[in-house]
């Protein structure tokens, strides 16, 4: 077996030790998650069984052979990942890109999820993967620590906030390669109104309130809004009523329903969400756009929206095409994407390899 | 109050109380502007309510540019003024039932703080005449008509450089009123001689065609370049869809005309008013929009102070934007 392989096998095998239904640790850190009103039980438990069926050592393979990956290619390499900390356990996938170049991982644990991802990573620690007391919620505890790729996630304001604070505690320089994710928003194209699409669209619209940016911002449909919201709301109570919504938008949501109201913009109110028929770039949580059109719409607002665009999704027909640039995947997985998935169109472990192994 | 002697005669009365006349006018609007009638049905409100004026719903500005607001009437409006903008972008407009209530409410508290038989007006508001439907300019040509002297005017930036030589008898003091933009160009330029008794009174936004500046700023930069003294700046706070202007003079802090009130509204929650100090949008009540929509909340930021006087510090950015965001905790 080769040394990759080999490799491959201890993170599986660490991960599935993690993913025991008798680790306490998690357990714990999930109650704890939950006590402390961070996430709802529902979206951990969504993430966790996502994960359980995503990060098996096949599809560990299968990611390593997709990004090129080699045998130890950041070795003694400090790999800085900043977790964003607005779903459970996200940025998880930097976690393991980190380790899977074997580089030195580096985590500023999210303030928000301050909980789940330490116990993976102490499990990390178990398996020599990941060295002792690498991972924070304070960033100066790694002050003057110079880094060689930092990964990040956040818009392209903070971007520059993120970058000069690194800077001012000399962890990085002009040089050091940074990863910046600024997509937040993802579209997606139905062709039908049948049950399987409509349950899939509302997961990906609703799932961990809309807030993620493979969340679902924009919907191109068959139909008017008006036509498909009462089946449409049906669809979303039954969601909810198996994964009440945890965060809750702001009073301003409600001013632009009564503004919608007030101008005829034809829209759904669910009290704690919006769907709108009239279109703008999707900056608003809580919101989702509502554009009657076909192919020819989305690849339109693929183009238009480009700018902030994560994923773009549809159903059977559409599966594996392109739209300009983006490969568009299936609606059942916008919550639940393959470990391989690449945010921003970057695959992480190929970046690393190219701009930090041969920096 | 559709006709425009009763509107004047009830907005302009400062002996009646602002409340009152706000009150009336909320519900003139709720019951005649079909748009913000619509608008205010889910806060649970109807026109015959006597809301405190803090208490009415504020209609987002973009109103202006997603719909058509104005009162329900036969009559064509006497004046038609639209936001600058290109061929792609969105612009507000404003239909404006009757120019007189216009011209009262911009001529009497302009003359208030810069009375004509004190001042000669000279404008400087390059790139405004691009937009033929200007409110600006139709305010500036409406001030230069109202000046009995026949002083004040328009001036280019080759007038100016020469406006040593221009009056050279006058016993008026100067007021150049210009777009910052059009201001700092001039200073720019180098070749402004200053004068004595010039004042500046700036309006518009701080970008210029170069870079973005804060007020402070602008105000020092306005100083050194017109040797003009920073209590002899001032700045006119005014839009497309509003029919009445605010001025701050000598400083940042912008007064409201009695016909006119202005909050700080929580962004996350516009019916939340701000505390003095604490940055939020800017609501006003303008009386003066009678016939359009007097109650609008605006997408500039803005802060209070104790005195009930407002700064506009910029535009509001929403940065709040789904996704990954925040990265750096600042809890």
């Amino acid at each position: 077996m080769s040394d990759l392989r080999i490799h491959i096998e201890t993170v599986s095998k660490a991960i599935d030790e993690w993913l025991q239904p008798d680790n306490t640790d998690l357990k714990r850190a999930i109650d704890r998650t939950v006590e402390e009103g961070l996430f709802s039980f529902q979206d951990i438990k969504h993430q966790i069984l996502v994960l359980k069926s995503t990060l098996q050592k096949k599809n560990l393979e299968i990611w390593a052979e997709r990004s090129g990956l080699e045998f130890n290619s950041l070795k003694h390499s400090n790999i800085l990942c900043l977790h964003a900390g607005n779903l459970p356990l996200v940025g998880l996938q930097d976690l393991l890109a980190s380790i899977l170049v074997g580089g030195d991982y580096i985590g500023k644990i999210s303030n928000k999820d301050p909980f789940l991802l330490p116990t993976l990573i102490k499990k990390f620690v178990e398996f020599n993967l990941v060295n002792e007391d690498q991972w924070s919620t304070d960033l100066s505890t790694f002050s003057g620590n110079p880094m060689n790729a930092v990964l990040f996630a956040g818009s392209q304001s903070s971007a520059k906030e993120v970058k000069s604070s690194l800077r001012s505690l000399n962890m990085i320089d002009s040089q050091t390669p940074t990863l910046m994710r600024t997509a937040h928003f993802s579209i997606a194209l139905i062709e039908d109104n049948d049950t399987q699409t409509m349950e899939d669209l509302t997961e990906a619209v609703f799932r961990y309130g809309g807030t993620g940016c493979r969340s679902v911002a924009i919907v191109v449909a068959p139909y008017h809004l008006d036509s498909e919201k009462c089946g449409f709301t049906d669809y979303v109570e039954s969601f909810w009523l198996k994964n009440p919504q945890h965060q809750k938008p702001d009073e301003s949501l409600f001013y632009r329903y009564a503004y919608n109201k007030a101008l005829e913009i034809p829209q759904a109110w669910l009290n704690d969400f919006l769907i709108e028929e009239k279109l703008s770039h999707p900056t608003e949580k809580f919101l989702l756009y509502w554009v009657k059109g076909d192919f020819d719409t989305l690849s339109n607002l693929v183009s238009k929206y480009a700018d902030g665009l994560q994923s773009v999704y549809s159903t059977s027909s559409y599966i594996g095409e392109k739209v300009e640039g983006y490969h568009i995947e299936p609606l059942s997985q916008a919550q639940a994407p393959p470990v391989w998935w690449k945010p921003d169109q970057i695959d992480t472990i190929n970046w690393l390899q190219k701009k930090v192994a041969h920096h | 109050m559709k006709n425009p002697e009763k509107a004047i005669e009830l907005i302009f009365d400062i002996s009646i109380p602002f409340e009152e006349r706000c009150s009336k006018i909320f519900e003139f609007q709720s019951a005649f502007n079909p748009i913000y009638g619509r608008f205010i049905e889910p806060f649970g409100l109807k026109p015959t309510d006597k809301p405190d004026p803090l208490d009415i719903p504020l209609l987002p500005i973009k109103g202006f540019k997603d719909g058509r607001i104005v009162i329900e009437t036969d009559r064509e409006p006497d004046l038609i003024f639209k936001s600058s903008g290109t061929s792609n972008m969105s612009r507000s407009i404003h239909l404006i039932l009757s120019r007189q209530i216009y011209e009262k409410a911009l001529l009497e508290e302009f003359k208030k703080y810069f009375p004509f038989n004190e001042y000669i007006v000279l404008f400087h508001l390059p790139g405004y005449d691009q937009n033929p439907y200007s409110s600006l300019i139709w305010m500036a040509n409406y001030l230069i008509k109202s000046d009995p002297s026949g002083s004040s005017q328009f001036v280019t930036k080759e007038e100016l450089d020469g406006l040593k030589y221009l009056f050279q008898n006058r016993e008026k003091k100067i007021l150049l009123f210009g777009a910052a933009f059009g201001l700092m160009d001039i200073i720019e330029s180098g070749n402004f001689e200053p004068i004595e008794h010039l004042e500046i009174l700036e309006t518009g936004g701080m970008k210029t065609h170069r870079r973005e500046m804060t007020k402070p700023e602008l105000r020092k930069a306005l100083s050194d370049g017109f040797g003009v003294l920073t209590d002899n700046i001032h700045s006119e706070y005014g839009m497309c869809e509003l029919l009445s202007q605010m001025y701050a003079i000598g400083g940042e802090w912008f007064e409201t005309p009695h016909w006119v009130q202005v909050s700080i509204r929580d962004p996350k929650n516009p019916s939340r008013i701000c505390e003095p100090g604490k940055e939020g949008k800017i609501g006003i009540i303008d009386l003066g929009n009678i016939h359009s929509c007097s109650f609008i909340l605006t997408d500039d930021r803005g802060v209070m102070n104790k005195n009930g006087q407002f700064k506009v510090l910029g535009r509001w950015n929403p940065d709040d934007l789904r996704g990954c965001n925040f990265l750096i905790d600042y809890e």
